[in-house]
This record gives structure tokens, sequence and C-alpha cells, in this order.
């Protein structure tokens, strides 16, 4: 009987992962994509990549993944997204795109350096990419089209001109994940225009429960410290958390990016302030400029990225956003 | 009594040779890669292509250093949980030392293959000096290095990574040698690819056809045993660890190379993956047993399936749950052809 | 006499505070089986610890061949040509039979970093030396661990013979087997001696011992209490010292001052003194 079990078990596990086969995803045929060539309207099959630095549950990154898959579908076009945050699992995921020749990639670069091989073999094969949220200044130089994003340090520089407006005079600058440029941009930036003095504070976004913790370390120890920014509507969360805990109502604290969560939180005064850089246009957009230059050899931006943000929401139009934000677009 | 010498193959019958056959610890992880190549090869012509097969080698030939390496330490009887946080710890000091320091690549190298060697010396020594669990010292040794990976990197360039190797001398000879492709029938293989055969079959070599490799079996297998019949397991084991450590240096090479910059997490959550695969090629968690085939053939595995879920389309959040289902039947299937062959005859 | 081929005079070996053994004098010659039979706790582990050099002796000497020494490790005495099998055999279940075989002596081809296992010698060898033993091993590729009990036994004194021992020191071989592999094993233990070795065969079975043994010693709570030749020794001496006469007449003393129940029990414990003597 046991040998039998044990072939059972076996089929029974294959059998698991054929359904899922069929359950899951779309197919990849080798055949590139033969839309009829109609200007704008009719872009059926062209096949996209999206490649971030994103790891999967990640609450920012499933939004960019919403706007890219509702984009595929609104225009019928076929987008597929992958994320990873190790460098090399993200090269390997562009090059597995180039060997499926898609017709467009879209990538987001936190470490470009360990990027610019993968891309520029894309570019070679004569595929258009496109680089959204991180790596701007990088993004011309590897033969990207365009950026799609929000320029960190104008937006940091916003960031540090609103806190001081309202009243921070020592402000942490909470960056939540290693080796992003950008992020150390934003902080720069609100570094310029603060004002007062700003200590950057460095957490892992993939752990928000000691991100929160020592954040609430910091408030406990630093008496000064009057304001905090966060960078991510995740660790925006873990903050207001950390304030409460650190019993220090006196603290302002303000966030990039966000969600339903953030904007409770803004109506109900925990946060003052969250800078939308509008990552389902950072999805959504590519997409739809892809087949466009594919179908039209349209291109965006004329050599400048083109800016997704920032945008202030606050309590004055928080209602308005809120609305949006429970569906997970916003 | 017979004085006669029984001639062995003669009165073997077909049914042990068979026997002989299935019971090597690597039969589980070819036979695995097979279904699971053919699985994904049916689905995606792209998965077969020269491109994608260059593709999914990519990431199984470093999982597969690794795995060659901590599966002998496993066969030696031996857990090191600080080999991928390694990898992280010697490609830093090539960066910092070229980026920062500004010494030319191949004197960085050595100097970060000196220090892997010597944390690998450390690390067998407390083990054999201590008797604690080799996975107790081990995970104090990852989180020591996770601490100074970040903190160190931090302390010299103020961010939590180091970019810029591409300009420092020497980068070319060997970024050529171990980070560069290869092209072959028109399409470009990594060299470390081949950097990962020649590791599998030292190690192969060294397991089967040296008095170590005997040693190894032993130490793993029953270590008083072997201490008493004149075996230097002490020499054995702490030389295991140093083998860990240099396949961590290898690795951490050949991926700094490749990308240029270094994060200061690199390799943090590794360390179960090599395992993992060496399990899948046939070691035993309990040490004596197991294969240098069967480790590289489960980072195969790990390689297609990882891979093969992006070009047939699946949702890659997934992927952990196959991962965790494919362990499963592995060692199902190794446990049971364990059993089939050590049956008192 | 021949000089013996070891010899021991007033062993003593004390761990801490505790003494394991006191003034232990016995000796070893070529061709003969000395048996070495105590109860459990009697001190003979900590015999043949000293005797393959895992221990060191604190009083007494040792001796090899006439000479006083002090073996500093198990690699040391095998070199010298004692072997000692281990009651848990020293093999490793998981390993082949020629792997165990030459376990720590392997034999090479090649030089420098090529230096390799010769293989097909290690086979060869093996198969050659087991038969010569009279062990019936079809395949010595089969692991260890599907070896029969008694099989494992005769492994382990086969390599022992093959690599060079003079003296031959078995550990409990028989405890832990049945009556038809104990008499395999006992078997082997004449092969050896015939072969010109010298035996030393604990063991707490005297009915065991006394077939195979040219010499008995029995320990008692780490002191010797009985030492001679097999003409001096008969079987039911060594099997009423072995089974603790003295202290049976002194337990029944104590319960016959006993009342009732007691008193039956002290009655039947006389009567098995008085035929034991």
């Amino acid at each position: 009987m046991k040998p039998k079990l044990r072939l059972l078990a076996v089929v029974a596990g294959a059998a698991v992962l054929a359904a899922c086969t069929a359950g899951g995803g779309v197919e990849n045929s080798d055949n590139t994509g033969s839309g009829d060539n109609n200007a704008a309207g009719n872009q059926s099959g062209i096949r996209v990549a999206v490649v971030s630095h994103g790891a999967a549950g990640d609450k920012f990154w499933d939004v960019v993944k919403s706007g890219a898959e509702q984009a595929g579908r609104d225009i019928g076009a076929n987008v597929s997204y992958q994320g990873s945050g190790d460098p090399n699992q993200q090269s390997q995921l562009i090059d597995a795109a180039v060997s499926q020749k898609v017709d467009g990639l879209v990538v987001s670069m936190a470490n470009p350096d360990a990027l610019q091989e993968a891309i520029g073999k894309a570019v070679d094969a004569g595929i258009p990419v496109i680089t959204i949220n991180s790596g701007a200044e990088k993004s011309k130089e590897f033969g990207a089209l365009t950026h799609v994003g929000q320029t960190e340090s104008i937006a940091g520089a916003a960031a540090g001109e609103r806190m001081k407006r309202d009243g921070a005079t020592k402000l942490i600058c909470v960056i939540h994940e290693a080796g992003n440029v950008g992020l150390e941009d934003r902080c720069a930036g609100a570094a310029r225009t603060f004002g007062g003095q700003v200590e950057n504070l460095q957490v892992n976004v993939s752990d928000l429960n000691a991100a929160g913790s020592t954040i609430a370390a910091k408030l406990q120890s630093d008496a000064s410290a009057n304001g905090v920014l966060t960078l991510n509507n995740g660790v925006a969360l873990a903050a207001v958390q950390a304030i409460e805990t650190a019993g220090r109502t006196d603290v302002k604290l303000g966030t990039f990016d966000l969600d339903a969560q953030v904007l409770d939180a803004i109506k109900a005064d925990k946060i003052t302030f969250a800078i939308d850089q509008q990552p389902y246009l950072q999805g959504y957009l590519p997409v739809v400029f892809l087949a466009l230059y594919k179908s039209n050899a349209n291109t965006v931006g004329g050599g400048q990225p083109v800016l997704t943000g920032p945008g202030f929401v606050d309590k004055s139009n928080a209602d308005q956003v809120a609305e949006f934000a429970g569906k997970g677009t916003r | 009594m017979t004085t006669a010498v029984p001639a062995a193959d003669e009165r073997l019958t077909d049914v042990d040779r068979f026997r002989r056959l299935i019971i090597r610890p690597e039969l589980g992880a070819v036979a695995g890669a097979v279904i699971v190549f053919t699985f994904f090869a049916i689905q995606s012509p792209v998965f077969r292509s020269p491109a994608g097969v260059a593709n999914w080698l990519d990431p199984a030939s470093t999982l597969g250093i690794m795995a060659v390496a901590v599966a002998l330490l496993m066969i030696g009887g031996e857990f090191d949980l600080s080999a991928g946080v390694l990898t992280g710890t010697t490609g830093l000091t090539l960066a910092l030392l070229t980026v920062r320091f500004d010494w030319n690549v191949w004197p960085a190298m050595a100097f970060a293959l000196v220090l892997a060697l010597a944390i690998g010396f450390v690390n067998g020594f407390l083990v054999v000096r201590t008797r604690l669990p080799s996975f107790i010292i081990t995970l104090s040794t990852f989180l020591m290095l996770q601490g100074i990976n970040l903190g160190v990197t931090k302390y010299f360039t103020n961010t939590v990574s180091v970019g810029g190797i591409a300009q420092a001398p020497g980068y070319q000879a060997a970024s050529a040698i171990f980070a560069k492709s290869v092209t072959i029938f028109g399409t470009q293989f990594r060299i470390a690819i081949l950097w990962w055969i020649a590791v599998t079959a030292l190690a192969t070599w060294v397991l089967l056809r040296t008095r170590l490799g005997n040693w190894i079996f032993a130490a793993g297998g029953n270590a008083p045993a072997a201490r008493s019949v004149g075996v230097p397991v002490t020499r054995t084991k702490i030389g295991l660890f140093m083998t860990t450590a240099f396949a961590a240096w290898l690795v951490g090479t050949i991926l700094a190379l490749k990308l240029t910059s270094v994060q200061a997490n690199a390799g943090i959550g590794q360390e179960f993956e090599y395992i993992i695969a060496a399990v899948i090629g046939g070691c035993l968690l309990t040490g004596g047993y197991g294969s240098a085939i069967g480790a590289t053939f489960g980072a195969l595995i790990f390689g297609m399936v990882g891979k093969g879920i992006v070009y047939v389309g699946w949702d890659p959040d997934w992927y952990k749950f196959f991962l965790g289902i494919l362990l499963l039947l592995a060692v199902l299937a190794n446990n049971y052809v364990r059993k089939f062959a050590e049956e008192s005859r | 006499m021949s000089t013996p081929l070891l010899e021991v005079r007033g062993i003593g070996k004390h761990y801490g505070r505790v003494v394991a053994l006191r003034d232990i004098s016995a000796s070893v010659h070529a061709g003969e089986v000395t048996c070495v039979l105590g109860d459990n706790g009697a001190g003979k582990s900590t015999l043949i610890k000293i005797l393959a050099g895992v221990h060191q002796h604190d009083e007494g000497a040792y001796l090899i061949d006439g000479a006083e020494i002090r073996l500093t490790s198990p690699r040391d005495a095998l070199d010298r040509g004692i072997a000692t099998v281990y009651q848990d055999l020293a093999m490793i279940p998981l390993m082949s039979v020629w792997r165990n075989f030459f376990l720590g002596s392997e034999p090479t081809l090649g030089f420098g970093p090529l230096r390799r296992f010769d293989v097909a010698k290690a086979k060869r060898t093996a198969r050659s030396e087991l038969a010569a033993m009279g062990i019936d091993i079809r395949d010595v590729d089969q692991s260890v661990g599907t070896l029969s009990g008694g099989e494992r036994q005769s492994v382990a004194i086969a390599r022992a013979v093959y690599f060079g021992a003079r003296v031959l020191i078995l550990d409990e071989p028989t405890s832990a087997l049945g009556v038809k592999q104990a008499g395999m094993v006992l078997k082997y233990i004449v092969q050896a001696r015939e072969r010109g070795l010298g035996v030393v065969f604990i063991t707490h079975n005297p009915h065991h011992a006394y077939p195979v043994g040219d010499h008995f010693i029995v320990l008692n709570r780490g002191r010797m209490i009985a030492d001679g030749a097999k003409r001096d020794i008969g079987r039911d001496e060594l099997t009423s010292l072995m089974a603790g006469g003295a202290e049976l007449e002194a337990l029944s003393h104590e319960l016959e001052h006993g009342d009732g129940g007691l008193a039956e029990v002290a009655e039947q414990l006389e009567a098995e003194v008085e035929r034991l003597h």
C-alpha cells in the first residue's frame, strides 16, 4: 500500500501544479505582438513586462501593479508584473523578459548600476525601455525613452518647506530602503529647505514592526526631534503608532505616498500631510506610452521625465482622495 | 567454510544492480530536475530556448556553488547559517577597498579571500571547541556579520550600498574571468556557470575519490567512531567551514563584479535556500549522507522553478508556496528511496 | 614464557574522587584469548579505554612488548598494533562496507593534490579479507547498516586483523546478539587467535567466555577478584564469581533477620548459593 500512497502523493502534487497553469497568469507565446497598426486606439497584442524592485505584497507597488494591469486591460496589451528587492534577481528578471522578446519593458531602478548591463541588453535588442519611480538620473544614460515618476529632490524640498510651515524645528527623515538613491535625494531635498536640523534614520520596509520600534526609540531618546518625515505609506502608519508609544504628541508627522489608512490618519489629525507621487500613474502611463511608441512612434516628455508628483494631500482634500484609495488605486 | 574469493559480479543479481543505482543520493534531485524541466519546457518554448536556458542557469550557478559547499558541510554533520551573509561581506570588502580606498581589484579580492577564510576558521574552531550545535554558532556569526556589513558600510560611505567598482583598476580583467559572459551557439552564457561546474566536479571528486571524502562521510555519520579509528575529525570539520567560506567569497566576488555595486543587505536570507538545495540533492540533516552532484541539481531545480514561473506567467507571489511543495516531495522521495535501499536482506 | 604482547601492572584510574580501577594486573600473549569478565559497573570499559589509548592510566605501568609506554591517542595505540573493536563497533552505518573497512587508513594512489583513494584496491581487499576470515558478504558496496549484528562484528574483526593488529581488544562483542550470531562471533575470535593475535575478550557472559578463553580475569567494582588460566578455574566457579556468589550470601543474611515473606526469600537465596558452589 505504501508505494501506492507515495505515487498518489506525487500525482496529486503534479495535478496541483498543472491546475495552476490553467488558472494563473497569461500565456506567453513566441510570436511578437501583431496588432493592427491603427494609431492610438487598437493596440491589441503587445506584450509589456514590468520589472520593479518592490517585493511581493508591498502596499505601494501593489498600486503600481494595479495601474499597469488596468492599462493592459484598457488598451488590450498583455502586461506581466514581476518584482524583486535583490538587484541580481531583478537583473535576471529583466534578462528573462528580453529572452521572451517582449514589446516593451518598464523598470524601476533603485540600484541603477546593478541593472545597467541588463537594461543595456534590452536596448540593444531593440526593446523600448521606460524607467519609473527611481533612477531618474540614469534613465537617459541607459537609453530609456523616458522616466515616469517624481523628481525626488524637488518633492523632498517641497516636503521640507511644508514641515517648516507646520512648525517643526528638528526633522527625522526615515529611509526605508537600502541603497535607494531616490530616497536619499528626498531627505537631502528636505534638508535644503527645512531650515532646521535634519537627521536620517534607517529602517527596513519589509519589517514594519521593527521599523516602528526604531522610530519610537528615536523619539524617546531625542526630545528635540519634533518632526518626522516618512517616505512610504506603510512606514507612515508604523510611525503613527511609534509616536503614540513614545508619548510624543508634539511630533508632526508627514509622509510620502498614501493609501486608505493614511487618509484616515490624516482625517484624524495623526498625519499632517501626505505627498502623493501617484503610483497608479507610474504603472498605467508607461504601458500606454509604450503602446503609442509601437504603433505611432510617439515619444513623451521631450527628453525630460514625466512627473507624477508631488501632490499634497491634507485634511482639506482627504475625503475626495479617500474614495479612490479605498479601491487600491490611489 | 569457503576459502575461495567469490567473484562479486556474477553473484550479484539484476535486482542488486538496480538497487545500487537507485540508492545513489542524487537520484531524487536528477529525477526532479528532469520532471521540472519537462513541465516548464512543454508550456513555454522560450523556457527551453537557448536564451531561456541561459537565463535560468544564471541564478542556478551562484546558488549551485554555495549549495555544493554547504552540502559538503552537511555531509560532514554541520550547518553554516552565515554562508549567505558572508557573500555580502566579501562583496562589500571588495567594493569598499576598491571604491573608498582606491585599491586595485585583484589585491582587494585577495584580501576579501583571506578575511572569508578567517571567518570560516573561526566558525569551525568555535563549533569543534565548544561542541555547541553549529546551527547556533553560525547563527550568531550570521547576526554579527549582518550588523557589521551595515555598520561598516554606513561608516565609510554614509549610505547602505557601495557602487562604482567598474571604475577601479583591474576591473576589466577580473570581471572577464568571473562575471562576464561567453557566447555559445550565439547565446550569451555567464562564466559563473563554468565556475559552478568546476566546483561541483571538484567537490564530487573529493567526496568520492579521496581520503578526505571518506573522512567527511565518517565525521558526519558518527564522529566519535571516526575519531576512534584515527580520522582527524576536528581538522576535517574546520576545513569544511573554510570551504563554505571560500564558496561565499567566490559568489560574493562574482556578484560584485557583475553588478558593479554591493548592497549592505546582500545575501541575507539565502542561507536556507542553500540548505534546501542540498536537502533536495539528497543530504540528510543529520549528516553522513549526501551528494555534491545532488546539491547542484537541487540548485538547478531552484533556478528552473524561479524563472519557469515567470515564463509561463504564473503569479510570482506563489513562488514560495511551490518551493515548499517541491521540497516536501523531494524529501519524501529521498526518504522512501533510502529506506528501500537499506532494508536488511 | 614468551614476552607478553601487552601487559598491565597495578593499573589504577580515578575520575575526580571516584575510583574506577584499582591495582589491575594482567598480560596478553600471542595466540591466546584473555577474557575480562565483570558485571556492569565493574570497570571493564575504563580498562578498555586505557588499553586502547583513549585515556591514560593514573597509577601502575602499561607495557607493550615488555617496554613501558604511555599511549597518547587511539591512533598511537593503532600504530603499535593494538586494535580495539568497540561495542558500538566504530562503524558508520550509512557508509559502505569497503569504506568502513579502510576508514582512517585509506590506500592511496598518486601524491600531492592529486592523491586519490584507491577505490578498486579497497573493494578488492575488503572482499578478500572478509572471505579469508570466512565471512560471506556478497556485496561490499552495501551499507554497514544493512548488515546483521554478527556480520558487523565480523567486519570489524576482519578490519582489525588486516591492519596488522597484534592485540585485538573486543568490547562486549556478543552482548547484543542472539545465540546463532554470538556463535558466529566466537568462531571469528578463535580464527583471530589461530592467526597469532593476542585477543582480549571483554564480556559479562561467562557462558560465552569459557569456550574460547585461555585465561580469565574477573573485575568487580574496579578491582580484580579472580585471575587464572583455564585449567585453574572451572566453568561453575567462573559463573559463581560472576553471579557474585559472595554478595548473594551477604544479601541472604540481611534478609534472614526480616520477618515472614522475607525469610522465605532468604532461604531461596541460600539454596541458590549452595547450587553455585
